[in-house]
């Protein structure tokens, strides 16, 4: 539209200025003529030249309101593809759950029975091996099962929100990550500030923000040596709060990367690591549920850093509103565990 | 009470029979007497009929389901325990079960040992001719005072201001009074699933409580915590009014 600003212009002058050409001209060469005669064209002109603006205004207006509706339409229409999208894959988990639950109960009771049959001929050779190992494949089944249920019911569950303070939930994360197996040969370490002025509150759920952090850190855990390195970090960033979990472990291949927030997304390299690829989803729903976005940087044999920006509300306001948060905070400080 | 071989009388409804045939002989085996209703209708008249000690009941089958066989029972004045094997995750389906008196659930896919483990519990805890605790609308335990419909506590006159899933939680402790409660339970409880890594979820729900009633965890009048197992509601609980 700017671009187009010099040419509009001429457009618009043009009829008005060949009309006062043509006046001169009229004025020059027929002297008796009378000086309406020489001024009616340039009228004229002008009059065109204001029906050619008035033309060409309706015409960009015109242009501007079309491509807008189109815009309008398509992003109305991709917004109902993805909420159809995502109703058809929670419906589509729902029924796989259904479906699945009434067999797996069964299995699960049938082995029951045949556990205890066998417990009365213990020394049935390899029965009981079996045995373990069919249930051990049975709960493997059921845990999935349940895990996916988990999402589906995330992406619906009423979320209760309430002031949390992310330094006292990261500290608590890395001291539950001490218990993790593999935790003791590496290195973690919690890095919160505390000045000028500690992290600001965000609004959330603090048992779900508890689970996804502590699920990032569990993966670092896992994809990762003895002898790494694991950060936990927080800082401001803007109208949010960017947590991050850094390691030096295994990496993921740059092929890989744009899927590993997907539900049983599991890399080349993570197949030989037991889990079910359902971490990095559940933080991405937790997060999401939270209006927070999530994001993912990697390389192959160096290390991965996830990270998880929450918004921090009223963030945009002034001292009034840090007062506010910091007044906030102390209440939660009384109140939380 | 009882069969005739002292066994529990235990009636069985599930509409799949692959999951009833082989519970069945798995509970019969664990020193039950099972009788099994492939419907909600059969389940019906065989308690009518047999007089059970308890009732595990499927909420989804044909012919009066699971819910409405329950509603009918509580109706009718009928105390009997009743399991529920619910189909829903979510925990405030649960508090629906609760609510219509069931007294306890479990979700379907279940580890069968586990359903012995709370047949066991509603049969120890059941008060033969009286109304369970699980489906009584008012209870009363020392100096708390439960509305359990409208979901409102009181110690002694000042009523306590907890968060849902506390109130949840509360709901379940005072109406099993007595008995090992594990985090894994309390927190499919709270969330309707059991979290990767998330029992701690439950202790913060269980310090809310605690500040709440303002018990001392070191020497528990309410809540007491059994290391590295779970908790245990401590005070008496008994109907009010």
């Amino acid at each position: 539209m700017n671009r187009s600003a010099p040419g509009t212009l001429l457009r618009i002058l043009l009829p008005a200025l060949a009309g006062v050409a043509v006046g001169v001209v009229l004025q020059l060469t027929e002297p008796r003529v009378r000086l309406y005669a020489a001024i009616a064209p340039a009228l004229l002109s002008v009059i065109i030249g204001l029906i050619c603006t008035a033309a060409l205004v309706v015409r960009v207006v015109a242009r501007q309101r079309i491509s807008a509706a189109v815009a309008a339409a398509e992003a109305a229409a991709s917004g109902r593809a993805a909420a159809q999208a995502a109703q058809d894959r929670l419906r589509f988990l729902a029924r796989l759950d259904h479906e699945l639950k009434n067999p797996l109960t069964a299995m699960r009771a049938g082995l029951a029975n045949v556990d205890q049959a066998l417990g009365r001929l213990a020394a049935v050779d390899g029965a009981r091996t079996a045995l373990t190992s069919v249930s051990g494949q049975a709960d493997r089944i059921t845990r999935l099962v349940s895990d996916l249920r988990r999402l589906a019911d995330l992406e619906a569950l009423q979320i209760e929100m309430a002031p949390v303070d992310l330094s006292k939930l990261l500290g608590e994360v890395a001291e539950a990550s001490a218990g993790l197996p593999g935790a003791a040969d590496r290195s973690i370490r919690a890095n919160v500030p505390q000045a000028p002025w500690p992290l600001p509150l965000v609004d959330g759920d603090r048992d779900l923000l508890f689970v996804a952090v502590q699920n990032l850190v569990a993966n670092a855990v896992k994809y990762s040596r003895p002898g790494d390195t694991l950060e936990i970090r927080a800082s401001e960033d803007g109208d949010a709060v960017l947590v991050e979990v850094a390691d030096t472990g295994i990496g993921i291949p740059a092929d890989e990367v744009g899927q590993v927030w997907e539900e049983l997304a599991r890399g080349r390299a993570a197949r030989a690591i037991p889990g079910t690829g359902i971490g990095l989803a559940l933080v991405r729903v937790i997060v999401a549920r939270h209006g927070g976005r999530v994001a993912i940087r990697s390389r192959e044999g160096q290390g991965t850093v996830v990270s998880v920006w929450l918004p921090v509300p009223g963030r945009s306001r002034t001292a009034s509103a840090v007062a506010d948060l910091r007044q906030r905070r102390d209440t939660a400080g009384e109140t939380a565990p | 009470m009882g069969g005739d071989s002292g066994r529990p009388v235990v009636i069985l409804a599930d509409d799949d029979e692959a999951v009833t045939s082989n519970l069945a002989p798995f509970l019969e085996r664990s020193g039950f007497t099972v009788h099994v209703a492939p419907d909600g209708e059969a389940a019906a008249g065989l308690i009518e009929r047999l007089d059970p000690d308890a009732c595990v009941l499927d909420v989804l089958m044909p012919r009066a389901d699971g819910r409405e066989v329950l509603r009918r029972l509580r109706a009718a004045g009928r105390w009997l325990p009743v399991i529920l094997l619910t189909q829903v995750g979510e925990s405030s389906e649960r508090a629906i079960a609760l609510d219509e008196g069931a007294d306890d659930y479990l979700n379907k896919p279940f580890d069968p040992y586990e359903l012995l483990a709370r047949l066991r519990a509603v049969l120890r805890r059941a008060r033969p001719g009286r109304r369970p605790l699980s489906a009584s609308p008012s209870l009363r335990a020392g100096d708390l005072r439960m509305d359990r419909i409208a979901r409102r506590a009181w110690l002694r006159d000042a009523e306590l201001t907890l968060t849902p899933k506390a109130m949840l939680l509360l709901d379940y402790l005072v109406t099993h009074p007595n008995e090992l409660l594990s985090r894994e339970r309390l927190l499919e409880l709270l969330w309707g699933f059991d979290f990767p890594v998330g029992t701690r979820a439950v202790d913060n729900r269980v310090a809310e409580l605690r500040r709440a009633l303002g018990d001392d965890p070191a020497r528990p009048a309410w809540i007491a915590t059994i290391p590295g197992q779970g908790y245990r509601f401590v005070p008496q609980v008994e109907e009010s009014r």
